[in-house]
């Protein structure tokens, strides 16, 4: 198992080293002076053009592209992503400050999406081609067809202004005691998010239960005179839960990027905020860096899906 | 002696049903209007054919809204600003006081033109190299698989802004970076399904009568994945209006002073508007999630209907 | 009444209803089957012999159903009547692995692939002895697999499908089957999907099964070479009707239906030499949902008479148990 992990691993090297090759050129590419971002602003503000040359010099931006590519490199290796243009803040700063707000919120929506997802598909499935399951299809496709945005602003028209239950954004205020006060915040954004997900869940957890339940072994199981709880549960379900593990794996990330527009909306404090502010403000580094870290991410989920499945499902047992 | 069972609950919906099917049987056949099989069945699903409905409905109203609303959808009348809707304006007008009906239609031929057309361009990108690398195989299919990989390994969204902030805001480079982070979905879904298609025995005929690749690949085997193309474009059709809404929501999208849904709702972004004049967000925002959900409608009847494996 | 009957069908038909057309799987079968007794019911592909195997024990799938006839099973004090029974309902389910055990054509997938052989097989006698601990259901599993000639039993309890050949799933399967004692056995062509040398062990195993616990084993198949080996008893069905029913002497020795006397001529006999006549039937089966009016063999019968062309003849009985369902039988024995 551990031998299979680091495999993997060493597999996704050559892809992250590509991504970083990428960005590294499109950082190059974009008309903002690297020294900006590479060295602190008050360090800047006090020296002289020449002094800056020397700087300049010093820190290399004078060598080949491809010298320069790897310095850049071993700095990320070393925890070292540069500075924000805008506020001249450490990157790194930024990304810590912000991704516990994100992942905060991503985790409320993947439990919602998760539970909603997997029982209301079960239920579909048992019961396909009834009223229940289709209703629940319209009501599926009705939830991956509202924009997040637009079913944000009904939200807090009637939840946050009309009805006055919940606040309008924010994450916490400085006044909060307890995490309960801040829990009303993350309410509407993590529902919006887990809605639009749970469709998505609800479908491919059908599908996956639906597929399951056409397989010979369960008229086996109805052979053995099982009671139905077992016969869905323990063979159907069981083996539905592959395919469904692994959305849901590949889902983690994807709450990341999936997150910018209600983290706008929300004014939700967290990575997705982080990166339109810095889309809006050219401010590349930043843009680059938190790219960089969501690519990571994707990559780390799908050896975590693989992990998983591989638990899961004693056919792909890993040696 | 045993008791009889009597179904009861779903048993006895299914009982029915077959009952139905029983009284059917005993019939003469209907004459059959429609031909295909895949579009008899498209049109006995009743979702999609409301589907098809919204979708035609909002279509030409968009591509007719010069006829349909009077006002220009740039003409600003600052004495007209903020009015409620009216027979005049029966969406009312915004800040500026443009008649939002008339933004509505004329933003929908953008919106609709972004993600239909990116749809189709990331479908050819991706059929085009899907289906010839499928087919061949070799050093160029890696090429292009790893080219993919690299760019679904960011998430959507991420991926799109990243663009965007690099080549800057305008309608045709929008339509480019959507393509670009759109080909890749098609291309996996085509290789794959020629790589299936490919095992079959006619094409081992075709190619021992000697054809030209190119002509097995795209005149023999490409029309047999057509189905599972078809639903991913107007599946895609539909994600990208949405990303195209949301970008342009976040000021992000198409430049603001051309009229799309997207940047109409972002006039919602106001607090006091958001509260005040519900007219010029909630009309647009029913119509982007109505048009939406048409698609995918149509999208799910699709499959439905193309899928070989569902027969009848 | 026959006290050795344990299960006897009677005009039973059944219908599917999927994709919205109704199609007459099988129409008014009768068969019986005896304790100690193999009964085998022999068809080519879709002509209903897994239906009526599935609807003994009401497994048959959703959109469809038993429209008349009768299933009656013997093994109680009162005789139930299956067809009547709830197919979801308790007394089913005891009935089910606990007296009439099944066992399907592709041990690969009917072996649930996430659990190990151990854990499906006490699944199964843990649902029928309520009282029986987890460990002990596992030491019974071992005993039975190892009875089942499966070597290091008690290693292989622990495995998981995916880690047994085929030949070895099906024993697992027979021994699923045999671990609540069954009155019946139900067996839907179990070793199609085997290789030979595999399938001869199999049907050892089943006869020795019949001999020791006194089972009736109903078995399904298409291959006549396996009727001849195994059978006391034989069905013939075509197209969803039973066409002759009668002891494997009568039915083997003096064919009485055509459809039975082609698929006599159309395999090869061992040690006949090279020079055998072998005799396809001509023609292929029909569309289900575009049936002949008449005998539904009359298009391939080469004693077909305007008479088979108007309806489907009744069983006529020709000797004991011996019954057919042909207008012109009377010549087809005189030409043997």
């Amino acid at each position: 198992m551990l031998s299979y992990i680091i495999r993997r691993l060493l597999t996704m090297i050559p892809m992250l080293l590509v991504i970083c090759f990428l960005i590294f050129v499109g950082m190059e590419l974009m008309p903002t002076d690297p020294i900006s971002y590479m060295v602190g602003p008050e360090q800047i503000a006090n020296m002289t053009p020449e002094k800056l040359e020397e700087m300049r010099e010093a820190l290399g931006l004078n060598r080949p592209f491809i010298v320069r590519f790897f310095e850049w490199l071993g700095g990320i290796a070393r925890g070292d992503f540069g500075y924000s243009l805008t506020n001249g803040q450490p990157i790194k700063d930024i990304i810590a400050a912000k991704l516990p707000a994100t992942i905060e919120l991503s985790l409320y929506a993947l439990l919602i999406s998760t539970v909603f997802g997997v029982f209301l598909g079960i239920l579909s499935a048992v019961k396909r081609g009834s009223t229940t399951d289709s209703a629940l299809t319209v009501l599926g496709m009705v939830g991956i067809s509202i924009p997040e945005f637009f079913f944000g602003l009904v939200m807090i028209l009637v939840f946050a202004i009309n009805l006055k239950w919940l606040p309008i954004g924010g994450r916490t205020l400085p006044e909060y005691t307890s995490y309960w006060q801040q829990f009303r915040h993350v309410i509407m954004p993590a529902t919006i998010l887990g809605i639009s997900m749970t469709a998505g869940v609800m479908r491919y957890s059908r599908s996956s239960m639906l597929d399951a339940l056409n397989r010979d072994f369960l008229k086996t199981a109805r052979a053995k005179g099982l009671p139905k709880w077992r016969i869905y549960i323990l063979h159907g379900f069981r083996v539905a839960l592959t395919p469904v593990v692994v959305l849901i794996g590949f889902r983690l990330p994807t709450l990341v990027g999936g997150s910018v527009v209600v983290e706008q909306i929300f004014q939700w404090p967290g990575i997705g905020d982080a990166f339109v502010t810095a889309v809006r403000g050219n401010n590349y580094p930043l843009v680059m860096m938190i790219a960089l870290l969501t690519v990571t991410m994707m990559l780390a989920a799908s050896l975590i899906v693989d992990v998983l499945t591989a638990l899961i499902d004693p056919r792909v047992r890993l040696e | 002696m045993t008791q009889e069972y009597i179904p009861k609950g779903r048993a006895k919906q299914i009982a029915r049903k077959m009952d139905k099917i029983d009284a059917a049987s005993k019939l003469p056949p209907k004459k059959q209007l429609i031909k295909s099989r895949s579009l008899r069945k498209l049109i006995s699903n009743k979702l999609s054919v409301i589907g098809i409905v919204i979708f035609t409905v909002i279509v030409l109203s968009s591509i007719f809204a010069s006829v349909i609303s009077p006002y220009p959808p740039g003409e600003v009348n600052l004495r007209e600003s903020l009015r409620a809707p009216s027979w005049e304006h029966p969406f009312g007008t915004d800040k500026l006081g443009r008649d939002v009906f008339s933004r509505v239609l004329h933003g929908g031929r953008i919106s609709i033109l972004v993600g239909l057309g990116s749809a189709l361009g990331a479908a050819f990108v991706g059929v085009l190299f899907g289906s010839y690398c499928g087919y061949k195989g070799g050093l160029l299919d890696k090429t292009v698989m790893r080219i993919s990989e690299v760019f679904m390994s960011f998430p959507q969204m991420i991926l799109v802004l990243l663009l965007v902030s690099m080549v800057g805001q305008s309608l045709a480079n929008l339509l480019i970076i959507f393509i670009l982070t759109g080909w890749g979905s098609v291309y996996r879904m085509t290789r794959s399904q020629m790589l299936s298609i490919r095992e079959e025995e006619y094409v081992q005929a075709l190619r021992a009568f000697g054809l030209n690749d190119f002509i097995i690949c795209f005149k023999h085997m490409l029309p047999n994945a057509i189905g599972p193309i078809a639903v991913n474009i107007t599946l895609s059709t539909a994600m990208f209006i949405l990303q195209e809404t949301s970008l342009s929501f976040l000021g992000l999208g198409v430049p603001v002073q051309i009229a799309t849904w997207g940047n109409i709702i972002n006039a919602a972004n106001n607090m006091s508007i958001l509260q005040n004049n519900w007219w010029i967000w909630l009309p647009v925002g029913a119509v982007i999630s109505l048009f939406v959900l048409s698609i995918n409608f149509i999208g799910d009847g699709l499959r439905d209907s193309t899928d070989p494996t569902q027969m009848g | 009444m026959n006290q050795d009957i344990i299960l006897e069908v009677k005009d039973l038909s059944v219908s599917f209803y999927t994709d919205n057309r109704k199609n007459n799987a099988i129409r008014n079968v009768s068969f019986v089957a005896q304790r100690g007794k193999t009964l085998c019911i022999v068809g080519e592909s879709g002509c209903g012999k897994s239906v009526s195997a599935s609807a003994i024990l009401r497994l048959l799938p959703e959109l469809s159903r038993i429209e008349n006839g009768e299933i009656k099973y013997y093994g109680r004090e009162e005789p139930i009547n299956i067809e009547k029974v709830d197919p979801d309902g308790d007394l089913i389910r005891e009935i089910r692995g606990g007296e009439i055990a099944m066992i399907f054509q592709d041990p690969m997938t009917a072996l649930n692939p996430v659990y190990t052989v151990g854990y499906q097989i006490s699944e199964m006698l843990l649902e029928h002895n309520k009282d029986m601990k987890k460990d002990e259901a596992m030491k019974k599993s071992v005993e039975l697999l190892s009875a089942m000639g499966i070597p290091q039993a008690d290693q292989r309890v622990n495995e998981y499908p995916h880690q047994f050949s085929g030949g070895m799933r099906q024993r697992a399967m027979i021994a699923m089957a045999m671990s609540c004692n069954p009155k019946i056995l139900l067996a839907d062509e179990p070793t199609t999907a085997l290789d030979v040398t595999v399938q001869a062990q199999i049907f050892e195993l089943m006869d020795n099964l019949k001999k020791d616990y006194d089972a009736a084993i109903v078995l399904i198949t298409h291959d006549m070479g396996v009727v001849t080996e195994l059978a006391d008893n034989v069905s013939v069905m075509y197209m969803g009707y039973v066409v002759e029913d009668g002891t494997v002497d009568e039915v083997l020795r003096t064919p009485a239906h055509p459809y039975t006397k082609a698929l006599l001529a159309s395999i090869p006999i061992l040690g006949r030499g090279r020079n055998q006549k072998i005799e396809p039937i001509r023609g292929s089966t029909p569309d289900p949902f575009n049936r002949p009016p008449g005998c539904q063999f009359e298009p391939r019968c080469d004693y077909a008479t305007e008479k088979c062309r108007e309806a489907m003849p009744e069983r006529e009985f020709i000797s004991g148990e011996h019954n057919v369902r042909c207008y012109c039988y009377k010549e087809v024995l005189k030409d043997e």
